[in-house]
């Protein structure tokens, strides 16, 4: 039983005190109300009834995305909407369909858009982006039939050049259902919200704030004065780690062919290009878009909404020989000095397989394998390392899971072993499997950004960086919000020999090897060049078929200080020696010889 | 966990309960005539709060007032947590996410301060009072105070300040005690003003002059004073004005929805609404006051003080009394996680009561 504790002296008189207190701030609001609803209630009723007050959000420039030197990637021009407030369009029926027929739009659109709100709302919709003059010009000339609706200038996301950097900026479009049903006190019906890449990594901070004006309107709807003007506030600026210069040359580099490029620092994981191919034509998406454009785009076979640098899977090919390479000298399964022969064929348990070029080099030592990119050596190579050791290498290099680069949508790619094999696809492993490991083919696959990462620690002698799009975000008056660090995400417990190894191969591959057309004189290129078979090939005319393999190439430079990784892939483009590496040259030579490709290629 | 005795069923408060539920059954109401699927979303919390109050009907407040300390700890920690880490909405860092829902610590945290203070102050009863009447809750509220306000979340932090208020005073401080601490409270207001955040010391400026923010928080006192007034003297019914005037309004189901609720209802309503609030604080204090012990009437004052001012500073905001600083009106407003505190403030009381012969 818990103890009687004794009251104090005079606790009730205290209580009756504080009920008084209380007391008063009812009667407090009781008078209120008394004022508000029945000496005033008249009045009120009337503002109420005869509402000619109208607020109208003002829409705040969205935050400028910029390049490392403070150039913009993308920034805003001043666009016309068409807006109607429903409550003030009286036959809003027929004005849609006026509206319709100027603007050449389907009526059920517009019709879809004002469904969407009560029909006698005071709050605008906006009904079409990105109005022309010619379009301004004739709804003015039936203004008096078009009571509620009036035309304004809103902030609209333009590019400074032709070139969009599409996949890692993003788009923006306006919020979809689910999108204000998510954040229903963020977003209003109609605002802009970032989509995909750094858009919509950083939305939050671009957006900014809307700001508000209250108006006084007409009988039609229209503003006869502005009572209040509440400034918006301008969105965030987000500085980008790109380097604008690299990116336009790699997306100038990479052409019309389907495929990815990325280029990373090495002693930060910063992040300078990221290109994918086909791209989307991000201004469609801020102006007007109909659903046919819409569905051309989801529907398109060649998939231009997919950003192939970290959401496309690829075996990586040869450029992963240098994980074996990697594993095999850390197991010291095989010294520098050993030799192991290359020939043209090599035939494990009744299976041929091919090296990629019809001639035996002889015995060859591991530095002149990876020169060559002699595939029957990584057979035998494969073999003597083990799948077990290989992959545990590869996971190491960070591949077989995502980057962490913050884009919507990364996938992680995969790594096989023995234990997942037999999980999975309840299936034994077999040797075989260990020899397409051993070059990169088989179940393996990786991202192009992955790729880039593996070769940055080859480069930068082991350390795994996070890749790092954004260094920081700053108010639009430049208070810094936001700094991104950078993030060191392991460290390869190699031996630094090893790596030193490896950039001497690497170096002999593009100087004398299989990766000759990267080269670029005065700079000492290292690199890799492969050729990814999609899946094995049943004969010998299908091996023949080379048009259908993904082309790669993964180098850094300078080879002595790297201070660039680059990472071509084109898809199903052929030798990754005669379409990658000539790609990874123009990309090297803009960097390297300030020869910028043309900042505004005419559209 | 006891059994809980057959006879103290017979002691439940059906009045408070009664009051209780017409309060939250209006606010389903509205909110649910305002935004159909968060009335259904308020009427899951609302089960929520019920389960949460019959857990702290069913331990004896004594028990509940020793875990206080704990649990205000735990608050503190909480609060610290959100800062660091937790979910930002329109700007504030308010929300912890913990699974599917989020909550938000600063609300279910009035509780444990409220249980803190009168442990305290009913351990000090039957000595002489002293300073350690006053200082010592204050000490104890601070951080709490501090903290809130820096999430920040101007109104909690201002609730907060009658409830201790009112323990102090309940807790037998000295009449000179509580005289310097008002002297004190004057001299600390410049450094406090400090401590405020930019758009916090806005609010209170837009307070002293409309002008400033024509649009922000001016135009939605302008406007739920128009939508107040519209509904006169008996209102325009459940429908009645919801689309055309409430369009207008910001917030109309959170904490702006008494405006809702006295256009539909007119001033008979309103006034009605007022009166259901006014006999909860009624009967609150009455408990208080007929509790076994002082630890229980503490209890029951700080639960009852607690709703009381939510109530008063809401509705003061709503009408144009007060600036706008950002609270729910308790048991009305949507939002789980204050009708859950509010639902516990009055299970403590009725608690309180239904042990006031054991």
């Amino acid at each position: 039983m818990v103890r009687r504790r004794p009251k104090p002296a005079d606790p009730h008189r205290r209580i009756v005190g504080i009920l008084a207190v209380l007391g008063l701030g009812f009667l407090a609001i009781a008078g209120q109300l008394l004022n508000l609803q029945v000496l005033e209630g008249e009045r009120h009723a009337q503002l109420s009834d005869k509402n000619r007050l109208r607020v109208r959000p003002v829409a705040a420039p969205r935050g400028i995305l910029f390049d490392r030197a403070g150039l913009p990637l993308v920034d805003n021009r001043p666009a016309f909407i068409l807006v109607v407030v429903p409550r003030d369009a009286p036959n809003l029926g027929a004005e849609l369909e006026r509206l319709a027929g100027i603007l050449r739009l389907p009526v059920t659109d517009l019709r879809e858009r004002v469904g969407r709100v009560p029909p006698d709302s005071p709050w605008p919709v906006r009904l079409a982006r990105g109005l022309s003059l010619d379009e301004v010009a004739r709804i003015e000339e039936w203004k008096l039939d078009l009571p509620g609706v009036t035309i304004e200038v809103e902030p609209q996301r333009a590019y400074p050049t032709a070139h969009s950097a599409a996949h890692v900026l993003g788009y923006v479009r306006e919020a979809s259902e689910s999108d204000l049903e998510r954040s229903p006190n963020r977003l209003r019906r109609g605002d802009l919200v970032g989509q995909s890449g750094l858009e919509r990594l950083h939305d939050d901070l671009l957006r900014g704030r809307d700001g508000a004006e209250q108006t006084e309107i007409d009988a039609y709807g229209r503003p006869v004065r502005t009572l209040h003007r509440q400034e918006p506030v301008p969105g965030a600026h987000v500085y980008t780690t790109l380097d604008r210069r690299i990116q336009y040359a790699a997306e100038e580099a990479l052409g019309d062919r389907p495929g990815a490029i990325v280029v990373l620092d090495p002693t930060n994981g910063d992040v300078l290009a990221l290109v994918s191919h086909p791209a989307f034509p991000v201004e469609r998406f801020s102006g007007p878009l109909d659903k046919a454009t819409w569905l051309a785009l989801v529907e398109d076979p060649t998939r231009p909404l997919l950003n192939r640098a970290v959401q496309g899977v690829y075996p990586p090919g040869s450029p992963f020989k240098v994980v074996v390479a990697t594993a095999a000298l850390q197991a010291q399964v095989i010294t520098p000095f050993d030799r192991l022969p290359c020939p043209q064929t090599w035939t494990l348990g009744g299976r041929v397989y091919h090296n990629w070029e019809d001639r035996d080099r002889g015995p060859l030592t591991l530095h002149e394998a990876l020169k060559w990119s002699c595939n029957t050596f990584f057979y035998q190579l494969a073999l003597r390392v083990g799948p077990e050791r290989i992959s545990r290498t590869a996971r190491a290099f960070g591949l077989g899971r995502v980057t962490g680069s913050g884009l919507a949508g990364e996938v992680g790619g995969l790594v096989p072993t023995p234990q997942w094999k037999r999980r999975t696809q309840r299936d034994r492993w077999h040797p075989g499997d260990t020899v397409s490991l051993g070059i990169g083919q088989g179940l393996l696959t990786t991202t192009p950004l992955q790729i880039a990462r593996m070769m940055a620690a080859v480069a930068n002698g082991g350390t795994l960086w996070k890749p790092r799009l954004v260094e920081r975000v700053e108010s639009s008056d430049g208070q810094l919000l936001q700094r991104e660090p950078e993030v060191a995400q392991g460290h390869l417990d190699v031996a630094p020999v090893v790596f030193d190894f490896l950039h001497s191969a690497l170096v002999a591959a593009v100087e004398e090897g299989s990766g000759k057309a990267a080269r670029v004189p005065g700079v000492a290129i290292a690199g890799k060049t492969g050729t990814a078979q999609t899946h094995d090939f049943r004969d010998e005319a299908d091996r023949k078929r080379r048009d259908r393999d993904h082309a790669w190439f993964a180098g850094f430079a300078p080879a002595e200080n790297p201070r660039y990784v680059v990472v071509v892939l084109a898809e199903r483009a052929g030798f990754g020696g005669q379409v990658a590496a000539p790609i990874a040259r123009e990309v090297f030579k803009a960097i390297f010889l300030e020869k910028v490709a043309s900042a505004g290629r005419p559209s | 966990m006891r059994r809980i005795d057959r006879r103290l069923l017979l002691q439940l408060d059906w009045l408070l309960f009664g009051l209780t539920g017409l309060l939250v059954a209006i606010g389903l109401v509205t909110v649910w005539s305002l935004v159909p699927r968060l009335g259904v979303r308020q009427g899951v919390w609302v089960g929520v709060g019920g389960l949460a109050a019959v857990v702290i009907l069913s331990i004896d407040y004594h028990t509940l007032a020793r875990w206080s300390y704990a649990a205000y700890g735990a608050g503190l920690m909480a609060l610290l947590a959100v800062l660091a880490l937790g979910r930002s909405a329109q700007g504030a860092r308010r929300w912890l996410s913990l699974g599917p829902v989020t909550l938000q610590p600063s609300e279910i945290f009035k509780l444990a301060l409220v249980g803190a203070l009168a442990q305290y102050l009913a351990s000090r009863v039957g000595e002489r009072p002293g300073w350690d009447r006053t200082l010592v809750p204050l000490a104890l509220a601070t951080p709490a105070l501090v903290l809130v306000v820096k999430q920040p979340d101007l109104g909690t932090g201002l609730v907060l300040v009658p409830v201790v208020l009112a323990l102090i005073f309940a807790g037998g401080a000295r009449w000179k005690d509580l005289g310097l601490l008002a002297g004190l409270a004057l001299i600390a207001l410049p450094p406090l003003w400090l401590l405020l955040h930019d758009y916090q010391r806005e609010r209170l400026l837009v307070y002293v002059d409309p002008s400033r923010d024509p649009l922000g928080s001016a135009w939605n006192v302008i406007q739920a004073k128009i939508t107040i007034g519209s509904g006169q003297l008996w209102g325009k019914g459940l429908f009645g004005g919801t689309q055309t005037r409430l369009a207008f309004l910001p917030e109309r189901h959170t904490d702006f929805v008494f405006a809702a609720f006295a256009e539909s209802w007119g001033f008979a309503g309103a006034l009605g609404l007022l009166v259901l609030y006014g006999l909860v604080t009624l009967r609150g204090l009455e408990v208080a006051a007929s509790a076994r012990d002082s630890l229980g009437s503490l209890l029951a004052i700080g639960a009852t003080v607690l709703l009381a001012s939510q109530a008063l500073v809401n509705l003061g905001m709503v009408t144009g009394l007060l600036p706008v600083v950002g609270i729910p009106l308790p048991l009305l407003s949507y939002g789980g996680s204050a009708l859950l505190t509010a639902l516990g403030a009055v299970a403590v009381i009725a608690n309180v009561r239904m042990r006031r012969f054991a």
